[in-house]
């Protein structure tokens, strides 16, 4: 009660020398009533210090002239603070080693600053170990992320889930009548699984006949945790692009150590279906498994440019992330083992002038599995982020016009489409017309028999 | 100006100067004393030989610089490594280039809307400021936020938490925590003390931004001995910052327990946080009337000589400020350059070299091998067998005088052609009898419009070439070769090898390399086809904080001259003791 006399005496004292009476009067009628209503209204927050809280306010406002209270607020902390110390006192028993960065992170987030609202003690663990604070806080932002995105999923999905229980509800009596009847379809369905095992008879077709392509895994000890993680995410990707292909490369995983960080990641990625992928595991380098003159390194840094893809090559992709750019890495590894090294020819097709000439490894398999359908890098390099340059270089209009010639051609064939089609089986009028086309054109002669080919599909 | 046309090589042009460019002369204000100190100083041999390849062609009259010289306001200074060069090159071409990229940066930012009322407001109406706000479910926060940035009036803050705290029966952490920033900003103490009361009583802990404004509010205060607690209680989870540390110190020297202080400064310095110049500042400030501890703020200038950290322009005013008040008016403290020969202007005692010695030598010599080179592997930058080849040619032939950096001379011009460049630079380093040996990479060689085969068999001819794979890198060999040469062949190259010594493991090499590297690096500072091919100066004296028997001198940074890393200040303190 002290207290509050002082208080009294204080606010007093203030009016006296700030307020012009005639102010406050206004003013202060209109808090009063304001009060009061919010005083008889039941709907304050519920919170611990709410009662003790509820009683000063209203005796912080009975000497009711006052509008300008400034330290009002410090009563009503000092005189709150109790019951909330209690609460904290409560939790801080368990005294853990991890309990002081445990708080910290909590006081970090009370003061706004983006840290996880739970930690696991791994977790903990792991900001503990971090030397910096700097490096603590971008960790700390990074789980904060996660698990905000988390939390986004979960609240999408209870909306759907929800909103599909209400269509059931809503449509639900037509459905039981549907339901009683069989789904009139002249159709077989085709069930997912089938197109699976049409994946995977590529896939083993590509492992007996196709052409090989090798992702190079020894780069585990240049990559941070979070790059190793990056790096399988793409990889799975890629096989995931592979395997859809309409002729998927067979793939080699060479250089991968058994309970190395790459095979755990990979493993843990997969979980049951490692065992039943259709790629090649090894952990023996690429120069034993290929003969050397057959292997071609794919690296950024090689001063050759890929110019035609070579069906009989192959080809290595070096499987890493490099969040903080490490140059030739890559080469230096084809380098030590004298291989043949090429880039792709970003900047013989592509306006790209800053930036780094870094593609991920989905990108990478995508660009080298249209190439090799295609044979043209315009196809190919379309898989390029459309962000990351300005658009293909004008001198390869004329190429595209060529490529409008030959469709002209196209066309033109497709009009003797029914010619074509029904003499399809005699190979020598296939023989004539693939030379036709082949006197027909100027240069690229690959590329012509290609056309050709396309044209069949 | 003068400055700038008399290059490094005054003790061997000296007799050429005097015919020839008398005019000159006439523009050097201290002409007088520069004399005073060279004539009688010839110097050895060695560098009169090597000044003389860097003297420009200096033989036609210098009205033409002069004019250029009039005609530009941003002449760079001589050296690429003086404090302010990499700024002002920035502004220069800034200038060039029109600001259109500084526009597009910037673009047409929007006012920011202000509506911090000006005196504090009742509960009503902050709810209608509340309700009119559009983001109303961080209004609190981020009206306290503007108010920090307006520096406005605490009692408006104040208003505002009253009315937070009617309205929910308390107030959040974040916002407690900008109330107390804006308190500490504003120098309010007692509110600094209400808000710790609070604070503890309702939070169990606190996180580092709070111990931290605890600590700058209270080191002002009475009860600074709190920071010492708070320090602690940060100390449990996290390294201090040096901030923190300064404060808890500033808050000692305050109240004149300088032995506290000093405790806090070997901790943190033990830690091996790099303290704050304020915090150097406050020793020397607190200092300057008992004098009881002049042992330790010499150590204090040691720390920053061996860890090259140069005062700012206020801390160096303190120090200065420190000695001419030592007791007796011993000290005579003045401002000052160093003559390029590396003798003070003011007291004309000869400064640190910039060599190396034996020992730093062979020591930088394995580094730079072991680390630059060959790193973590030999095939990033080249092959073992190229470096092989490479080194069984450095040691077939006699010593080096200057290593070139062949691409990196050639591209010196955007006009003209690339080998022509070259040539052009070799021939002019040839006539002087020196030693040369050119790096450049195999491509030079195949002949091309830009790589003219004659010109190139010329070079082959005056000079010893090197050609490395195009796929690998000549820096590295540039730093093998020069090194191998012996302490007196230099390099010419306009790279600033930023990255060769970013691979160095340990500070303590990449400044012994930084030293060599001044000591030993050619730039051409001036080259017009045909006509003038100048160098730029190399000084002979080391710039860091150095002390003899009776005198300190204390190089700094100025203000407004924004010091890039790689960069050393040109002002320096001369402290003498009078006699």
């Amino acid at each position: 009660m002290r207290m509050l006399n002082m208080h009294v005496v204080n606010v007093l004292r203030r009016q006296c020398i700030k307020q012009t009476p005639v102010l406050v009067q206004r003013e202060g009628s209109w808090l009063m009533t304001h009060c009061l209503k919010s005083l008889l209204l039941p709907s304050s927050p519920p919170c611990r210090g709410l009662s003790t809280a509820q009683r000063l306010r209203k005796e912080a406002s009975q000497p009711s002239t006052d509008k300008l209270d400034l330290d009002l607020w410090k009563s009503v902390m000092k005189s709150g603070g109790d019951s909330s110390e209690v609460t904290q006192a409560e939790e801080s028993t368990e005294a853990s080693p991890l309990g002081a960065m445990r708080e910290l992170v909590e006081m970090w987030r009370q003061a706004g600053k983006l840290v996880p609202e739970n930690m696991t003690e791994e977790e903990l663990q792991t900001l503990e170990e971090l030397p910096t604070k700097s490096s603590r806080k971008k960790y700390l932002k990074y789980l904060a992320l996660k698990e905000g995105h988390k939390k986004a999923r979960k609240k999408k999905q209870e909306k759907k889930k929800q909103e599909r229980a209400e269509d059931a509800k809503g449509s639900g009596e037509d459905e039981e009548e549907e339901g009683s009847r069989m789904k009139n379809t002249f159709l077989l369905q085709f069930w997912q699984r089938s197109i699976d095992s049409l994946y995977n008879w590529r896939a083993a077709q590509a492992m007996q006949f196709g052409q090989s392509l090798v992702f190079d895994m020894s780069y585990d000890r240049y990559m941070t945790r979070r790059e190793i993680e990056n790096t399988v995410s793409q990889l799975l990707e890629c096989e995931g692009w592979n395997r859809r292909a309409l002729d998927p490369f067979h793939l080699h995983f060479c250089n991968l150590k058994v309970e190395a960080a790459y095979h755990k990641e990979l493993i843990k990625r997969y979980s049951g279906a490692w065992d039943r992928l259709l790629v090649s595991v090894t952990d023996r380098p690429h120069q034993e498994v290929f003969p050397r003159e057959k292997l071609v390194y794919l690296t950024a840094d090689s001063p050759h440019v890929l110019k035609t893809f070579d069906h009989d090559k192959v080809y290595i992709v070096g499987a890493m992330v490099d969040k903080s750019i490490q140059t030739g890495l890559s080469l230096a590894n084809a380098k030590r083992l004298n291989l043949a090294t090429a880039r792709l020819p970003l900047d013989e097709y592509l306006h790209w002038d800053s930036g780094a000439k870094n593609l991920t490894l989905d990108q990478v398999i995508r660009i080298l599995l249209t190439i090799k359908d295609s044979g043209s890098w315009e196809k190919a390099l379309r898989f390029v982020p459309s962000r990351k340059h300005e658009g293909f270089y004008e001198p390869q209009q004329s190429q595209h016009k060529h490529w409008g010639k030959s469709e002209a051609r196209r066309d033109n064939s497709r009009t003797q489409g029914a010619f074509v089609r029904h003499q399809a089986f005699n190979p020598r009028m296939q023989k004539t017309l693939l030379k036709d086309s082949r006197s027909g054109e100027t240069a690229g002669k690959s590329k012509g028999k290609k056309n050709w080919w396309e044209e069949e599909d | 100006m003068g400055t700038l046309l008399i290059s490094c090589t005054l003790n061997s042009i000296y007799p050429l100067l005097v015919h020839s460019r008398a005019s000159c002369f006439a523009v050097h204000k201290n002409v007088s004393s520069f004399f005073k100190v060279w004539v009688p100083l010839k110097v050895q041999r060695f560098s009169t030989r090597v000044g003389n390849s860097y003297e420009g062609d200096d033989k036609r009259p210098n009205t033409k610089q002069k004019e250029q010289s009039g005609k530009v306001p941003h002449a760079l200074p001589k050296s690429v490594f003086a404090a302010g060069t990499a700024r002002k090159k920035a502004e220069f071409l800034k200038q060039k280039w029109g600001n259109d990229f500084d526009k597009a940066l910037k673009g047409p930012r929007k006012p920011k809307e202000n509506n911090i009322p000006s005196q504090p407001l009742s509960a009503a109406q902050w709810k209608t400021l509340k309700d009119d706000a559009r983001a109303s479910h961080h209004f609190e926060v981020s009206m306290m936020e503007k108010m920090l940035a307006a520096n406005s009036d605490i009692d408006v803050a104040k208003s505002l938490l009253a009315y937070v705290a009617m309205e929910t029966g308390t107030v959040s952490y974040e916002l407690l925590l900008r109330y107390l920033t804006l308190c500490v900003h504003g120098n309010h103490e007692s509110e600094v003390f209400d808000v710790y009361d609070i604070m503890k009583k309702r939070f169990k802990t606190l996180e580092t931004g709070a111990y931290s404004l605890f600590i700058k509010g209270f080191s002002r205060t009475e009860k600074w001995r709190e920071c010492l607690l708070l320090l602690e209680s940060i100390k449990r989870v996290i390294t201090p910052s040096p901030r923190n540390y300064g404060y808890a110190i500033n808050g000692a020297l305050l109240h004149s327990d300088s032995r506290t202080a000093w405790v806090l400064y070997e901790e943190m310095v033990e830690k091996g946080l790099t303290p704050n110049q304020e915090t150097w500042q406050a020793f020397f400030d607190s200092d300057r009337s008992a004098h009881d501890s002049e042992s330790k703020l010499s150590s204090l200038l040691l720390y920053m000589r061996n860890n090259q950290i140069y005062p700012g322009e206020a801390l160096v005013k303190s120090i200065k400020v420190w000695f001419e008040s030592v007791p007796g008016n011993k000290w005579n403290g003045s401002w000052t350059t160093p003559e390029n020969s590396g003798h003070c202007r003011n007291c004309c005692s000869s400064l640190e070299s910039i060599q190396l010695t034996e020992d730093e030598y062979n020591q930088l010599k394995e580094k730079v091998m072991n680390d630059v080179i060959q790193g973590k592997d030999v095939f990033k930058k080249t092959t073992p067998q190229e470096l092989e080849s490479f080194k069984s040619f450095v040691k077939k032939r006699p010593p080096f005088d200057v290593i070139i950096d062949g691409l990196n001379v050639a591209n010196t011009t955007s006009k003209g052609n690339q080998s022509e460049t070259l040539l052009e630079v070799v021939s002019h380093l040839a006539q002087q009898n020196l030693r040369l040996l050119v790096l450049g990479r195999k491509h030079m060689l195949r002949g091309s419009r830009s790589w003219d085969r004659k010109n190139m068999s010329v070079i082959q001819q005056k000079a010893d070439c090197f050609f490395t794979d195009n796929i690998s890198e000549d820096d590295p060999f540039l730093l093998y070769a020069t090194l191998h040469s012996g302490n007196h062949c230099k390099f010419l190259s306009r790279d600033l090898m930023r990255d060769h010594k970013a691979c160095l493991p340990d500070s303590s090499t990449r400044r012994l390399f930084f030293k060599w590297q001044r000591g030993h690096q050619l730039v051409l500072s001036s080259y017009t086809a045909g006509r003038r091919i100048r160098f730029e100066t190399v000084p002979k004296y080391d710039t860091i904080i150095q002390t003899e028997e009776n005198s300190w001198h204390i190089p700094y940074d100025e203000d407004g001259v924004e010091r890039y890393s790689y960069e050393v200040p040109r002002k320096w303190l001369c402290l003498e003791m009078k006699r």
